[in-house]
């Protein structure tokens, strides 16, 4: 077993390449809603997301060169923070 | 999560088949992957909703899991409740009072990752208390 526990912790920030759309943010209310297990809170400026809503991310507004802190508590928080970061980095630059 | 079953399936009731057909395509994008099947308009092209198209968008979106009705305004409630009692017994299909577009996305999002139709259901009620910015 890998050293994991219900208490790890992992942040990761990401500089947006793309504005955070609609499509990114329903793959991160996806995958978040795989994980029930895990939390992942995204922070930009003044606003904050629970990544399990995909309303709240798109909400967030956060648009390309916006610094997105993204927390994930929980199991194996590293990797899903990882996840999390690859989505963001591959925002698209399509409106939807 | 649900299994060795489908996903739960989304049906939206609309007075317009384009609204129903929009609102459709909008949240399969954005949830990629879940199955959302519109039941908009009547028979001839005008505004209304149609018990008959409701009914078959149900079955279209039964995948075994459960199916979530979420109708726009007024009388779509009605004509949704018509066919659920049409149907009493024979199907899982769930009328949820949310708003339309948002609790289409939140739904088809929540269906998409495998929630079950308690959750689906849950997460398009939420819709309505989720700000736009």
């Amino acid at each position: 077993m890998p050293s994991s526990s219900e208490d790890d912790v992992a942040e990761r920030s990401v500089l947006l390449p793309k504005p955070l759309h609609a499509r990114p943010a329903g793959q991160l209310a996806k995958l978040a809603g795989q994980h029930k297990e895990n939390t992942i809170e995204l922070v930009a400026g003044e606003k904050k997301a629970n990544a399990r809503s995909v309303l709240a991310v798109m909400a967030m507004g956060a648009v390309t060169g916006t610094e997105v802190a993204v927390t994930v508590t929980g199991p194996d928080a590293p990797a899903m923070a990882d996840a999390v970061a690859r989505i963001l980095n591959s925002a698209e630059a399509a409106d939807a | 999560m649900t299994e060795g079953l489908g996903l739960v399936g989304i049906v939206l009731i609309s007075h317009s088949a384009a609204l129903a057909e929009g609102a459709a395509e909008l949240a399969q994008q954005i949830a990629g992957g879940a199955t959302v099947v519109p039941a908009g308009g009547i028979e001839g092209g005008g505004l209304g909703t149609s018990t008959d198209r409701i009914e078959a968008a149900i079955e279209d979106a039964d995948a075994g899991s459960g199916v979530l009705l979420i109708p726009d305004l007024g009388s779509a409630v009605l004509s949704a409740r018509a066919v659920l009692a049409d149907l009493a017994g024979e199907t899982t299909a769930r009328l949820v009072d949310a708003p339309f577009v948002e609790g289409a996305v939140a739904a088809a999002v929540a269906a998409g990752s495998g929630a079950d139709l308690d959750a689906v259901a849950q997460a398009a009620e939420e819709a309505r208390d989720a700000v736009k910015f």
